[in-house]
């Protein structure tokens, strides 16, 4: 099974930006359709699996920063102390839009309330005894579910780059004319 | 010897879905033409799956001892 689409010769910012916003969008884009499908059902596949292990509460943005204390020892801003605290939305923010709630809810979270304006209860913060269930009853899915969630981001950015610029290795006819521009005149 | 526990701890079954995506997406971002991300991706799949076996195995060994 041969792909003939065309690879991009030159930088795309653009089409790494669609592959950020969702996984193989933008070789989708570039006309890379075989390759962007691939990322898309491979990574989501992945991102949702995860969150499925984890009862759906394993992405999600907590605000802890503003407890004080032993949870902003360092005196960060409180975003980035937040981030700290809950460092694995710093891989699964990577996969894109499909992250995104989870600021949302963060913005707009309200401790007395049990669900989040638009998107309810997806991606927000579980409350402590929800996570304590969580961890305590599941054996041990839930855990497993944020590391699948982290690396499906973590690997988008490899699609990124790849959407950005180009697969890592030149083939045929890119490498011959790699060659010959390197070759002694 | 029991290795019973073995196969009761069913969180092991989730990984083939992970080393299959890994392979796949990493071999894809090398190359572009079909047949050789097939075929890193299987080279990937493959030593990823013996490593992974491997640390099973001496962790296996380790806990008869322990």
């Amino acid at each position: 099974m041969r792909d003939n689409s065309p690879t991009p010769y030159s930088y795309s910012p653009w089409a790494g930006f669609l592959s950020f916003l969702v996984p193989g969008l933008g070789q989708i884009y570039q006309g890379r359709v075989g390759k962007g499908f691939l990322f898309l059902v491979c990574l989501y596949g992945l991102f949702f699996y995860g969150m499925a292990l984890g009862s759906w509460k394993n992405v999600y943005l907590p605000d802890t920063a503003s407890r004080g204390g032993i949870y902003n020892p360092w005196s960060l801003p409180v975003p980035a102390a937040n981030l700290y605290n809950r460092l694995q939305y710093a891989g699964q923010f990577w996969i894109g839009a499909a992250a995104w709630p989870a600021i949302w809810q963060y913005i707009n979270y309200d401790e007395r309330q049990d669900a989040g304006p638009i998107f309810g209860a997806f991606e927000r913060t579980p409350n402590e005894e929800e996570l304590n269930r969580l961890q305590r009853d599941g054996d041990k899915t839930w855990d497993l579910g944020w590391v699948y969630t982290v690396i499906a981001g973590v690997l988008n950015i490899l699609v990124i780059y790849d959407a950005f610029a180009g697969p890592a290795f030149a083939e045929g006819e890119q490498r011959q004319k790699l060659h010959q521009e390197a070759a002694p005149a | 010897m029991n290795a019973a526990p073995l196969f009761a701890v069913s969180i092991y079954l989730h990984l083939p879905i992970l080393i299959v995506v890994i392979s796949l997406v990493y071999s894809a971002t090398r190359f572009e033409r079909w047949g050789n991300i097939i075929s890193e991706a299987v080279r990937w799949g493959l030593r990823m799956s013996a490593f992974l076996c491997s640390i099973g195995v001496v962790l296996f060994l380790i806990s008869l001892f322990i």
